[in-house]
């Protein structure tokens, strides 16, 4: 995340003046526009729409909560890629609490919190990290004294909106994972009289969360969402049909064992468990780390870390279909199958023989009985 | 006189949820307490899990020094089931590890550990001329001129100007611990600034060979990033040059701007080289090996133990002596409450008994956190970088002896100020240069063997679990940045049947155990500790981020 | 059951060949019954090719056995088996709407009620029938013209099956086109199974069941014949098969049989003693 020092917003300014106190040319701020109205999926004609809708825009408070999590979600918004540009979208918020980076300690925090929710009542954005447990009334996760459950209720009910940034506040992620020993549960499972956007991932890449904003910021509400309540512009296709390794999965050309001829040349990561097929990401579009690479790109199946409880679903990471959960010794479903099958042609055999024989015998021992007249004929019944 | 109770929850500029609870008593503090307030049970999820998809579960356990769970749960199965990786693959874990110290190291000092000793407020009436001046003799980084620290102060004066402070609301800004002149204070803000571009740009080494950040991949028997230098597909020249460049970026960086800064404002504040030193033990598991993993004499951060601050013996450090306690943790053992259990035998099974939330004070309360206590043979350590360095030091280690020697000459003060908060925050910088310039070493090694047609980087003769023994068991070792790390994994029938970890924070953050001994945090806290205003703690941020702590990790 | 030229009445020659139309033929103590009406044989085939097919490839597409050589765009063989695969899908799809229309418009070897083991006495002729089969009495077993209540319970349960393979087929098939009709109308299928993985294994293990089914069935058939020698397998081209005279039916009264019926003409029922 930016601090916000870096480049200061007067009171009263517009984005569009602090972008031009800040140096920032109306050519790039177009440029930029440009490009975030094509992330958003809006195409680039929409761009003085984007514009015109950040100029005129206040700068509005957000309330970052981090709950039960392992922070790898705030690292990946310290990430997010477009330099000078993707620095001054985060800039277009006041971050008026972050665990992280504050520069206050305890008390001192908690006050500056209050106070900002105090102040913008019904207007912050609240973003959250991190899953909620709900296991023994919740003191798995404790800040301040006061449980994840309670800091959450607190600040969702002055929130016009939450940002569930993450695996983690999506679903529960490596927390929820079997046996779920705290009973971690997203964000949803809490809050349920507030507009929520998954922001799915573990962790999701940067932009996607500051694209998020930057939609709410310029249209005034969230972008529209899937069924999992992640926002189609990035979650809309599956990674399988967006993949640059599509055209070897198509052409019949797979990676057997890593490092193999196959992984050198680049081929389709499908036998060794890529989970592309059944993962909708922007990953292959947006790539990871100013679009540096992606981990398919980079090699490594797609682990499906933005589908719901993909620690469960998608496991073992390198089989291509999940683990059948406890049966004959955790034995995967083709060596059950075959072995099924197996037993049902050993079966027919066997069958098969003992019929022959037994109407071989029967023939033979109809042969011995004297003819009937067909009127004494046998007759079953 | 009567002791005031002090508590400070959420200690914020840190991975996690911690609680430090304190009783001060005319200016100095008395006892204190460190309470780690989450669990996640990552351990128990372990079980029963294929090994090969381990090292992304317990990955899981922190974003902020990803890589290192990873690479020591695929180097705790690789023991278990005897893998040996192939040399490139051994490298790109260093150049991937190594990155993740440097890119960690300068995050936890700007953004983290900085506010404690720079005050934001003050820089507002720096000079800028004179800062540029300054700036000018402690380096030749080329944005310290006059013009970039107007323009930054102009930034901070608009800033301030909007009364709109953010996460710079409520600092502790103006408190007599705060030492520094404006100048010093101005740079360290612009370098603040600029670490974070910095860091953007130098950790994407981790999304060329892992394919993301945070949470990079790995694979148990090598790495999966193949390398083919006719293919768009796989480690390239075209991404060689890059990570050449992201080398460089980074050595730059740590040599012109981290360790200038750190010497720099180390010199305001010599007098907490007396401060904090708390735990007299020390202890280093080692890193970065150069041959294979188990090859313990090349190891680039030797192993050993220090005891007691006497630096003539460094004792063997062996993984059997490493027990955990849960005297003073909501945890219970079935071999009993006071039982110290070896990680092969080790158990997470949690007992909540303490307050029901929201509560007031914890101290009062005999279990009072998460974090387990590990000990080795009975003594509480300190691990991190002052431990590393203290090892590599009494070992001889040539690169470590110069710098340490050149550090404390400038500084001109004697090896005694090692034992301190000071002394932690300033061995962390000191291997932040060793590792940035090692990088570009260990990238040869990579080109050299590409260059001589090696380009394995994937073991496979042991990854179908029909070649695994029916049960074996495996210790993964790693000096993390924050310390000591080690993964304990048992494999049953191809299953994970005992997984637990021993963190670096686990050491340090562990509460009191049977014997009555504080963790080092606790100790730190009271050694000697100063604490002048109760209700703006300062100086307790200072000594508990100099151990740059990590809760998600230490209890996972 | 030697033949003998004293049995019922003799019964007029039917027409040699009647593909698609009925024919009888007397032989003995047998009688030529018409079972299997044109539009369920030529379902059955089209299907029984589908299967194959569906489970040849979707085998490739579960663990991909061959591989291509050379530049990726020069070859396009999962391409090709997965096209086959999802044809298939669409023929077995449309056999399955004639063989439901069939339930209600079929003879009454055809119809519900002889396709699902529901009439009464069904589950004590399950048993009965295991048995026989099991003790290698085959004149111990209950005797249909049509299907054995065993066989329905397979038959329903080989349909039931299809019916989940098509469910879960399609959901993966709409999952390339998330605004698509297909994705929308099979979007309750993965939260009802667990995920998109848990869709993909449902799919994937109960082809073992077919190829299971495959084995048994063709076996029963041939082996029915074998000890019958009442041309059971070639019912299934022919559309009819011999039926003993000297034999006591569940599903028809054999002695009332009309000589020579007409495809869709109903056979008397047995009448309740
Ligand atoms: C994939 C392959 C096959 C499938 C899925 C299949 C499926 C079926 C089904 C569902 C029926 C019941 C028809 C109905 O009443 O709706 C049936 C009947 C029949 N099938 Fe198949 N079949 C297959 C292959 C074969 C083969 C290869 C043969 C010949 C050897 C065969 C011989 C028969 C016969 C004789 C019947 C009539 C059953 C009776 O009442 O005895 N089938 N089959
Ligand atoms: C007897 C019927 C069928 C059999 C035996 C069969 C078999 C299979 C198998 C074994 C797979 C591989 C699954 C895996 O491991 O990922 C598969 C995949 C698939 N099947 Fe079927 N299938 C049948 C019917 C259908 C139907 C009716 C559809 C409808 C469209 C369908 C659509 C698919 C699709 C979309 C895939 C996934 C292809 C991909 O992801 O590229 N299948 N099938
Ligand atoms: N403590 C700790 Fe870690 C580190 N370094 C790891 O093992 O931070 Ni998240
Ligand atoms: S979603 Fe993943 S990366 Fe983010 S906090 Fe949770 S475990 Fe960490
Ligand atoms: S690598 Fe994965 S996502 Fe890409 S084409 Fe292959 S299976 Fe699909
Ligand atoms: S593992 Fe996650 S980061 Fe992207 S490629 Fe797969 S969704
Ligand atoms: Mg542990």
């Amino acid at each position: 995340m930016l601090n916000p020092s870096q480049y200061p917003w007067a009171d009263g300014d517009t984005l569009g003046q602090h972008f031009e106190s800040r140096g920032v040319t109306r050519r790039d701020f177009l440029a930029f526009c440009a490009e975030m109205a094509v992330i958003l999926g809006l195409g680039s004609a929409a761009a003085p729409r984007v514009a015109k809708a950040l100029q005129s825009v206040k700068r509005p408070s957000v309330i970052w909560l981090q709950l039960q999590e392992c922070t790898g979600c705030v690292e990946s918004v310290l990430r997010t890629a477009e330099p000078t540009i993707g620095d001054l979208l985060l800039d277009v918020v006041s971050l008026d609490y972050n665990h992280t980076l504050m520069a206050g300690a305890g008390e001192a925090v908690e006050r500056a919190k209050q106070a900002a929710m105090a102040a913008n009542k019904g207007q912050y954005l609240l973003v959250v990290t991190g899953s909620v447990p709900t296991k023994e009334d919740g003191i798995y996760t404790v800040v301040g004294g006061r449980t994840a459950k309670a800091l959450l209720e607190e600040a969702a009910s002055g929130a016009v909106a939450i940002l569930a940034l993450g695996a983690c506040a999506h679903w529960g992620s490596i927390q929820a994972a079997r046996p779920n020993p705290t009973g971690a549960v997203g964000v949803r499972e809490v809050i349920k009289d507030k507009p929520i956007v998954n922001i799915a991932g573990c962790p999701p890449i940067g932009d996607v969360v500051t694209a998020s904003v930057v939609h709410y910021l310029t249209f005034g509400r969230l972008p529209a969402v899937d069924g999992e309540g992640r926002p189609l512009f990035a979650y809309g296709k599956r990674i399988h049909d967006q993949c640059s390794r599509r055209a070897h999965f198509d052409a019949g050309q797979f990676v057997e064992a890593f490092d193999d001829e196959s992984a050198r040349k680049g081929w389709c990561l499908y036998a060794v468990g890529c989970k592309g097929p059944e993962t909708f990401s922007p990953c292959p579009i947006f790539q990871w780390n100013t679009r540096t690479s992606w981990p398919i790109g980079a090699g490594h199946p797609c682990l499906g870390c933005t589908e719901p409880f993909f620690w469960d679903t998608m496991t073992p990471f390198y089989g291509r279909l999940p683990n059948l959960g406890g049966i004959a010794v955790e034995r995967r479903v083709d060596t059950i199958g075959a072995a099924l099958a197996v037993g049902a042609a050993a079966g027919v055999a066997v069958h098969a023989t003992g019929t022959i024989l037994t109407q071989i015998r029967r023939r033979k021992a109809t042969q011995q009985i004297p003819e009937t007249s067909p009127d004494e004929g046998p007759r079953h019944g | 006189m009567a002791r005031t109770k002090v508590v400070v929850d959420p200690i914020t500029r840190i991975e996690g949820h911690l609680r430090i609870e304190a009783q001060s008593e005319n200016g100095r503090i008395a006892k204190a307490w460190s309470s780690s307030t989450q669990f996640r049970g990552i351990e128990i999820i372990m079980q029963g899990r294929d090994p090969r998809d381990a090292w992304a579960f317990t990955q899981r356990i922190c974003g902020v020094c990803t890589v290192v769970h990873a690479v020591a749960s695929c180097r705790a199965v690789e023991d278990a089931l005897d893998i040996r990786i192939p040399a490139n693959a051994n490298t790109i874990r260093n150049l991937v590890h190594g990155m993740q110290f440097i890119q960690d190291h300068v995050i936890h000092f700007y953004h983290l550990h900085a506010l404690d000793w720079v005050d934001v407020v003050s820089a507002l009436s720096a000079d800028p001329a004179a800062t540029a001046k300054l700036a000018q003799t402690l380096s030749p980084w080329p944005n310290n001129g006059e013009a970039e620290m107007r323009a930054v102060q102009a930034r901070l004066k608009k800033f301030v100007g909007s009364g709109q402070l953010g996460i710079f609301a409520n600092g502790y800004w103006g408190h007599p611990a705060y030492k520094l002149p404006p100048e010093v204070n101005l740079l360290a803000v612009a370098h603040y600034l600029e670490a974070l571009d910095w860091q953007r740009d130098v950790i994407r080494l981790h999304t060329v060979f892992g394919g993301k950040n945070p949470h990079p991949n790995f694979l148990v028997g090598g790495m999966a990033s193949a390398i083919n230098l006719d293919s768009t597909a796989t480690i390239n020249a075209e991404r060689i040059t890059d990570i050449n460049s992201m080398i460089k970026h980074a050595r730059e960086f740590v040599e012109q701007v981290y360790w200038p800064d750190l010497v720099a404002i180390a010199g305001f504040y010599k007098e907490w080289g007396a401060i904090g030193g708390g735990v007299p033990n020390f202890l280093a598991c080692g890193e970065f090996p150069e041959a294979d993993v188990r090859d313990l004499d090349k190891l680039y951060f030797p192993r050993g133990i220090i005891l007691n601050r006497d630096l003539s013996t460094v004792h063997e450090y062996d993984h059997k002596k490493v027990q955990e306690f849960i005297h003073s943790s909501w945890y219970e053992y079935p071999q009993g409450a006071d039982a110290g259990l070896h990680p092969f035998e080790g158990e997470t099974i949690p007992k909540y008994t303490g307050p029901k939330a929201p509560w007031t004070y914890l101290q009062d309360e005999p279990k009072y956190t998460w974090m387990k206590s590990p000990r080795y043979e009975g003594h509480p350590m300190q691990v991190g970088p002052l431990s590393r360095m203290l090892v590599a030091y009494a070992s001889g280690h040539q690169d470590v002896r110069e710098l340490v020697g050149a550090a404390l000459g400038k500084l001109k003060v004697g090896p005694e100020v090692l034992f301190s908060t000071l002394g932690r925050t300033a061995a962390r910088g000191i291997e932040t240069v060793l590792l940035a310039r090692k990088m570009e070493q260990w990238m040869g090694e990579l080109t050299g063997r590409i260059r001589n047609g090696d380009v394995a980087t994937f073991t496979k003769d042991k990854w179908e679990p029909s070649t695994w023994p029916a049960k074996t068991q495996g210790y993964g070792y790693l000096d993390a940045p924050r310390g000591a790390l080690g993964h304990w994994v048992q494999i049953e029938n191809g299953k994970i049947a005992r997984y637990q970890c021993v963190v670096p924070s686990t050491w340090n953050c562990s509460p009191r155990d049977a014997q009555g001994h504080e963790g080092p945090y606790e100790a730190a806290l009271q050694d000697n500790h100063p604490l002048l205003d109760p209700e703006r703690p300062l100086e307790i941020l200072r000594t508990i981020h100099s151990f740059d702590p990590c809760m998600a990790c230490g209890v996972h | 059951m030697t033949p003998s030229s004293a049995g019922p009445a003799a019964r007029p020659a039917p027409p040699l060949f009647g593909f698609g139309r009925a024919f009888t033929r007397e032989r003995g103590h047998f009688t030529w019954v018409y079972l299997w009406g044109a539009p369920l044989r030529a379902m059955h085939w089209i299907a029984a090719l589908c299967v194959v097919v569906l489970v040849v490839t979707g085998l490739y597409i579960g663990r991909p056995y061959f591989m291509t050589s050379g530049e990726a765009s020069s070859h396009f063989l999962m391409g090709w088996v997965r096209f086959i695969h999802f044809t298939a899908a669409a023929t077995i799809v449309m056999t399955g709407i004639v063989r439901v229309y069939w339930l209600f418009a079929g003879n009454q070897f055809e119809r519900l009620r002889a396709l699902a083991p529901i009439s009464k006495g069904s589950l004590a002729n399950i048993g009965k029938t295991a048995m026989a089969y099991l003790t290698f009495r085959p004149d111990k077993q209950p005797n249909f013209v049509g299907h054995n209540p065993l066989q329905q319970l397979s038959y329903t349960g080989v349909y039931l099956l299809m019916v989940v393979m098509v469910i879960t087929g399609f959901t993966l098939y709409g999952q390339s086109n998330p605004d698509g009709l297909i994705f929308r109308a099979f979007a309750w299928v993965p939260p009802l199974l667990g995920g998109l993985q848990a869709v993909r294994l449902v799919h994937h293990a109960l082809t073992w069941a077919f190829i299971i089914f495959i084995l048994l069935h063709v076996y029963l058939a041939v082996r029915s014949d074998y000890v019958e020698r009442a041309g059971v397998v070639s019912s299934i081209i022919t559309g009819g098969r011999y039926v003993s005279m000297d034999e006591r039916y569940e599903d028809i009264d054999v002695d009332r049989v009309p000589a020579s019926p007409w495809p869709t003409s109903e056979y008397p029922v047995p009448t309740k003693q």
